[in-house]
């Protein structure tokens, strides 16, 4: 590794100072995607900014009004086992589930999970589909960026110089609500090949009140299923919907050829899986 | 060169050395503390020979900055057992054929150490998930699961 000097900041003001101060410094959170980075000499920067010495950005409350609130520094462990994810945002605890391996969730963090900006990440297409948004803060302010608006490429997002995603914002879904993650990996708990996540929403007549799809590893950012909402709100979804659903997710997929997989193969399968997905969460809502 | 002067606390015995920020820990243990027991493999948390347990849970020493870890409870393969004596892990899988080479195993004890620790009446399927993150590439590992089960009924 190339040599970099290491800050530890008391506030997250402090933090954006010191990133602002220094071009060429990076954020150090649980580590697992970026000390893999400058192990490979890919990232050199001149300073490390440990966030984990910030209190109280790893927290996890929840507010009637506003919905679920998880602090940036939440190691994926902290998320897995957290009874308020498990009740408010059951997906994201599929999701979170299906992320690595235990070591791996002892120390990575959803903040930085999200701001390394890989595009097959198993967080962005959950947090897609339940409509999150992300607050972002800089010593000019904070902004409020819906999590779909946050990538804006290939590792890499929307955060400006010295700014620094604090809070993942989950809105309160109604009652009926049901989702499921689907990850197909040649191993399992391994990098995605396709990430689907659908959540449905009914009323008691059977009515979709909400819907939401996301996807990863089939474009150089997680993407939202945007015809969703327009296809699936205010009906009695039916076979023929979730079939426009899955083709307009194939139609929006970009997908690259890696040693992992084709971009035919993914191209196909994402067909597949948000049918299976979206056919599993109305499924699971019609039943409650 | 920026170093720090920091004290590590590994296997209950407080370490004073001073490192550059770019030191991680596997490479303190390894290199300057004479630990050896910690594995490099894969170097880049995928393997799970590096495996050390931090404030109880296993965590990649390799994907670690020793600056990072200071103050924190670190537990090695050295730290398992009381001198002389063999842990109930250690014997069990001993007993029931887990351990080839070896490579893996310190990094299996200490992932299975968590795993009991955790909860002492883990099941086939706990077990699994919790030693997914350490790989073996001589036993198949049903012997490894063998060994935690039966270590997990002592």
């Amino acid at each position: 590794m190339k040599y970099f000097d290491y800050m530890e900041p008391k506030t997250l003001a402090e933090a954006c100072q010191f990133l602002s101060q220094n071009e060429g410094a990076k954020i150090l959170a649980g580590g697992v995607s970026l000390v893999v980075l400058l192990k490979n000499d890919l990232v050199r920067p001149s300073h490390l900014v440990n966030l984990k010495t910030i209190p109280g950005l790893d927290t996890i409350r929840w507010d009637d009004q506003d919905g679920l609130k998880i602090g940036t520094l939440n190691r994926h462990r902290d998320i897995l086992f957290s009874p308020l994810v498990q009740k408010h945002c059951p997906i994201l605890t599929e999701a979170v589930s299906k992320l690595a391996t235990p070591p791996i969730r002892n120390m990575g963090t959803i903040g930085g999970n999200l701001c390394h900006g890989e595009p097959s990440a198993d967080f962005p297409p959950a947090l897609i589909a339940v409509g999150a948004k992300l607050r972002l803060f800089s010593p000019k302010g904070e902004r409020i960026v819906p999590v779909e608006k946050f990538f804006v490429d290939f590792y890499e997002t929307i955060l400006s110089e010295g700014e620094i995603l604090a809070e993942i914002n989950i809105p309160p879904l109604p009652p009926r609500t049901a989702g499921t993650y689907i990850k197909l990996d040649k191993i399992t708990n391994s990098i995605a090949i396709v990430g689907v996540a659908s959540v449905i929403s009914l009323d008691e007549k059977g009515v979709c009140t909400f819907a939401g799809v996301g996807l990863g590893g089939v474009a150089p950012t997680p993407l939202e299923v945007e015809k969703a909402k327009k296809i699936l709100l205010g009906r009695q979804i039916e076979e023929s919907d979730i079939d426009q659903v899955a083709e307009e997710a194939q139609a929006i997929s970009n997908p690259l050829t890696n040693v992992y997989a084709s971009d035919e193969y993914r191209k196909e399968m994402v067909y597949v899986l948000t049918k299976r997905a979206l056919k599993e969460s109305l499924q699971k809502a019609l039943s409650m | 060169m920026q170093r720090s002067d920091i004290q590590l606390d590994i296997n209950g015995k407080t370490y004073s050395i001073s490192v550059p920020s770019q030191r991680t820990l596997l490479e303190v243990l390894r290199e300057d503390l004479g630990l050896t027991g910690t594995k490099e493999g894969c170097a880049e948390g995928e393997c799970g020979v590096c495996t050390v347990l931090l404030d109880g849970l296993p965590v990649r020493s390799c994907l670690l900055l020793a600056v990072d870890v200071r103050g924190r409870k670190i537990m090695t393969i050295e730290g398992v057992s009381p001198k002389g004596d063999l842990h109930p892990l250690q014997k069990a899988f001993i007993e029931h054929g887990a351990i080839q080479c070896g490579f893996c195993t310190p990094g299996m004890i200490l992932s299975a150490k968590a795993i009991l620790d955790q909860n002492p009446f883990s099941g086939e399927e706990e077990i699994r998930v919790g030693l997914s993150g350490n790989l073996c590439r001589c036993t198949g590992y049903v012997k490894i699961f063998k060994a935690v089960q039966a270590a997990a009924q002592r």
